[in-house]
């Protein structure tokens, strides 16, 4: 009965360090947000409207990137420790991908902050999705490169410790939380190979010069190959503190283990053959693979509604252990003072929201109506930047004394930051998804324009406001946040921490079936779901343009595609054979 | 595997929502014909655009009584045509009852042609052509953005499509005027507009010379595809010459009509030689207005391309 860091003193220096790193980053892209919810909103310009989106690059690639990994591997790694019960196998390996994380946010940052100053050439205007023919410096992508590489070592690291403690245990079920960060990992692995090849092979080269061009739709691809399972990235771990802590929290116990295996099965599996939903509206791809990312995005649905039931489920549980009664009474039962169950009970209530905007973005007819707009961002900021960020800087009041061993600065000011975050949030996201509807586009400095924005109900104005509003209340939130999180770091010791322990699901490892666990299986059919949703897009984007785009210049030729023309034929044939019904029943009308 | 009761009705719900999206989705796309934006065209080469048949030729094309091709240059930070807030480029103009296909492409980098409000959005991706084909059934005017990040003028990118009432709408253009360089003032003088009409019907245009402070009209048949002249017969000593040296002229075709463009009017300046003259005087006033034309002529060079 002790806490994290008396069991594991050495590992707690490290998720320290990470958390720390994130919550800098935290800072930082919330000041830059500051900036642009004002700018946009045209309150107060403090910037150059060309600035603007050096802001914006910032602002998505420190919280998107910076502000959720690091907080993840530091919650992986404890997850990984606490529920194997043993320490990392060895400590520098561990440092060793934190600093290759923490040079490649470094070098990423600093090409980015170059573009607020004249007196270097370097900068990375190029926002999250890097884009090309939009092209940043060379460090831009090696620092991306590097952090990347960081993520994977740090993947390794849990795969050795679970290596190690099966041979100590091979006749017991993975523990849940290790299970979770394992097929979560899988699914990063196979995800940043997308994204790896890109910059690699393409981005980075032709950087450099040593290319002349490349195919903007390739590297756009490769791009979504990574850009829609990152967001699982980020969006799993929030899931197991939903399942593991959540449950806790709230005085009970989680509902099912098999089905949180089962759930965290489904996220391996279809996480990565979806990435084309971002796609809809890009020439170049034809509709029958479109239709093909739809239909398995749709299925990615399922998790998140199963998860749903388990989570309240097992709220619920916990209440009627407190003695909540009722069919809606116990919800009055539940820990609502408690800064950390508040803040991920209200993370998990809005990504119900922003779970139904998802839906709708992938609905690829009426994606017509949303895409680009400011709708995107509006679904996003309850997704990433609330589900994820509210739920680790929630569960931070819980891990921060247990790995520092000092005393919470203060639970009233943290149960505010959470009510804030929510308040914020709320005005901020629904004026911009309304805003969306009105075909307001995201990602502009100035969304002013010669002609009206028609409004059905409300003004422009209005809209404005509210985003403005939310905005500020956002970042008091994270001003919040951070202070109280700095105080805890410098506070005086706690000598009555909780213990760091992780109680028994309801139903538990022995319910669930023992293939679920067989991780070489799900790791084949992901692969293979993988091979049939993108080798043929793929092959056939190069196909028509290829390696290094219609622009032909390429130099040096240093592969040839020899395969270019089977792929582009197969791909042809099975596009079509999605698409002939379609095409067919067309006719029938 | 143990599944809770109640998690199972709830698994059979959530599958049931699945299936009912996806059935949803299949139904706008094959009963009511929306369509994805998709590889249907050839690539392009984004530094060529101008040898394209297409992206060689801007702007609205007829492609049957109510159909028409519209081509679009989208470009750092600009539509071309679409572009008219600060006078870059013309609007686009379409007919009232119109089915429109857009053909967008990029020499520079990833935008998007959007129309605010409507379900037209496609990215714009060098290398590539976006097709988008909709009915417009109202006379409107409908704000163009791009939505995609292009660069530090993004947010300036902006256009304009006008739907006009179909009998407002024309697709004629000034192709050349014919006019003296100079005359003496007082003599009687002629100006032959050439009027192209690249409609797929014959219409009837009216032309408008505006010359000094008068302004004469008169009606022309001009066929389908094809080109008519106007000539204008105007006897200077009708005009309020006072003291001028030269006489500005300008010819418009459909001068009222929404859907004149830049190309729809044509101007010029005719000397004036009065006896009192001297060779030096004559000579600057010479290169001044060639310094005033070449612009123009330029323009028209452009206006008869497009």
């Amino acid at each position: 009965m002790s806490a994290y860091i008396d069991q594991f003193p050495a590992e707690a220096k490290v998720i320290r360090s990470a958390f720390y790193t994130s919550f800098i980053a935290l800072a930082l892209g919330a000041a830059f947000g500051l900036i642009q919810t004002l700018h946009r909103t045209d309150i107060v310009r403090v910037i150059p409207s060309e600035m603007y989106y050096t802001v914006l690059t910032a602002h998505g690639v420190l919280l998107v990137v910076t502000f959720t990994i690091f907080f993840l591997v530091a919650i992986f790694t404890w997850a990984v420790t606490t529920s194997l019960d043993r320490g990392v196998e060895d400590i520098r390996f561990t440092w060793s991908w934190y600093v290759l994380m923490s040079l490649g946010t470094l070098f990423a940052a600093v090409a980015i902050l170059a573009g607020f100053t004249d007196r270097t050439e370097m900068s990375a205007d190029v926002l999250f999705t890097f884009y090309a023919p939009l092209q940043a410096h060379p460090i831009f992508y090696i620092g991306l490169v590097l952090f990347v590489i960081g993520t994977w070592l740090a993947g390794a690291d849990w795969f050795r410790s679970w290596w190690a403690w099966k041979q100590e245990n091979p006749d017991e079920r993975i523990p849940l939380p290790t299970f979770m960060v394992l097929t979560t990992m899988i699914m990063w692995y196979l995800a940043t190979l997308g994204v790896a090849t890109s910059i690699i092979v393409f981005l980075i080269p032709w950087s450099l010069g040593l290319i002349d061009t490349v195919n903007p739709t390739l590297t756009r691809t490769l791009f979504w190959f990574w850009g829609h399972p990152v967001v699982y990235f980020w969006l799993m771990p929030a899931y197991m503190m939903w399942y593991v802590m959540l449950p806790k929290f709230s005085g009970g116990r989680l509902f099912s283990d098999p089905l949180a295996r089962v759930v965290f099965v489904l996220f391996l599996l279809l996480s990565t053959p979806v990435g084309i939903h971002h796609q809809y509206l890009d020439p170049g791809i034809a509709e029958g693979f479109k239709f093909i990312a739809m239909t398995n995005t749709m299925f990615l649905l399922l998790p998140s509604l199963l998860t749903a039931f388990t989570v309240v489920a097992s709220m619920e549980h916990g209440a009627r252990q407190r003695g909540g009664e009722g069919y809606f009474g116990w919800l009055g039962a539940l820990p609502w003072r408690d800064p950390v169950f508040a803040g991920m009970a209200l993370a998990g209530l809005m990504f119900a929201a922003g779970g139904f905007s998802g839906m709708i973005n992938a609905g690829m007819n009426i994606n017509y109506l949303v895409h680009n707009s400011l709708w995107v961002p509006g679904h996003f900021h309850l997704t990433v930047g609330t589900a994820v960020a509210l739920t680790f800087m929630a569960v931070s009041y819980h891990f921060i004394p247990q790995v520092t061993g000092r005393r919470l600065a203060s639970k009233q000011i943290a149960l505010f930051q959470v009510v804030l975050w929510f308040i914020g949030m709320t005005f901020m996201s629904n004026a911009m998804h309304r805003g969306g509807l009105l075909g307001m586009p995201r990602r502009t400095a100035e969304p002013e324009y010669d002609f009206p924005f028609e409004t059905a109900i409300g003004t422009v104005g209005e809209l404005n406001a509210q985003i403005a509003l939310g905005g500020v209340l956002l970042t008091l939130s994270t001003v919040l946040f951070v202070a109280n999180m700095l105080i805890t770091a410098l506070n005086d010791p706690a000598d009555d921490l909780p213990s760091n322990t992780i109680p028994e699901p309801l139903s538990g490892s022995e319910d669930a079936p023992l293939v679920l666990d067989n991780l070489k299986l799900w790791t084949a059919i992901a692969v293979v779901l993988v091979i049939f949703a993108y080798s043929l897009p793929l092959g056939s984007i190069v196909e028509r343009g290829g390696l290094f785009g219609p622009g032909g210049d390429a130099f040096p030729m240093f592969i040839e595609f020899v395969e270019g023309t089977v792929f582009g034929l197969t791909g042809d044939s099975v596009s079509s054979l999605v698409n002939s019904p379609l095409e067919w029943l067309r006719a029938m009308r | 595997m143990n599944i809770h009761s109640y998690e199972k009705v709830w698994l059979i719900a959530a599958m049931l929502l699945i299936v009912g999206f996806i059935a949803t989705i299949t139904y706008g796309s094959v009963a009511l014909g929306i369509t994805m934006v998709d590889d249907s065209e050839e690539t392009i080469d984004p530094n060529a655009l101008e040898e394209h048949e297409r992206f060689g030729d801007l702007g609205v094309h007829q492609t049957d009584s109510d159909e028409y091709d519209v081509h679009v240059r989208a470009y750092q930070f600009n539509f071309e045509p679409g572009s008219s807030a600060l006078g870059t480029h013309d609007p686009i103009v379409i007919p009232q009852g119109s089915e429109v296909t857009f053909y967008v492409t990029s020499p520079d980098v990833i935008h998007s042609f959007s129309l605010v409000g409507t379900n037209v959005n496609t990215m714009v991706v060098p290398g590539e052509i976006s097709t988008m084909t909709a009915e417009f059934d109202e006379a409107r005017e409908y704000g163009v953005v791009c939505n995609e990040y292009c660069g530090s003028g993004h947010h300036g990118m902006e256009g304009l499509v006008k739907v006009v009432p179909e009998d407002e709408f024309h697709l004629f253009s000034v192709a050349d005027v014919d006019a003296p360089e100079s005359i003496e003032a007082g003599e009687e003088t002629e100006l032959t507009a050439t009027i192209d009409n690249d409609a797929l019907q014959t219409e009837a245009a009216t032309v408008t010379l505006e010359i000094g402070d008068e302004q004469f009209d008169t009606d022309v048949e001009v066929d389908a595809e094809a080109s008519a002249e106007a000539t204008f017969t105007v006897d200077t000593s009708d005009l309020d010459l006072e003291d001028a040296d030269d006489l500005d002229w300008t010819v418009t075709v459909e001068a009222d009509s929404p859907a004149t463009l830049e190309d729809g009017s044509t101007s010029g300046t005719i000397d004036l030689e009065t006896d009192e003259d001297d060779e030096e005087a004559d000579d600057e006033d010479d290169e001044a207005d060639d310094e005033d034309d070449d612009p123009n002529d330029d323009d028209e060079s452009t206006g008869d391309d497009e």
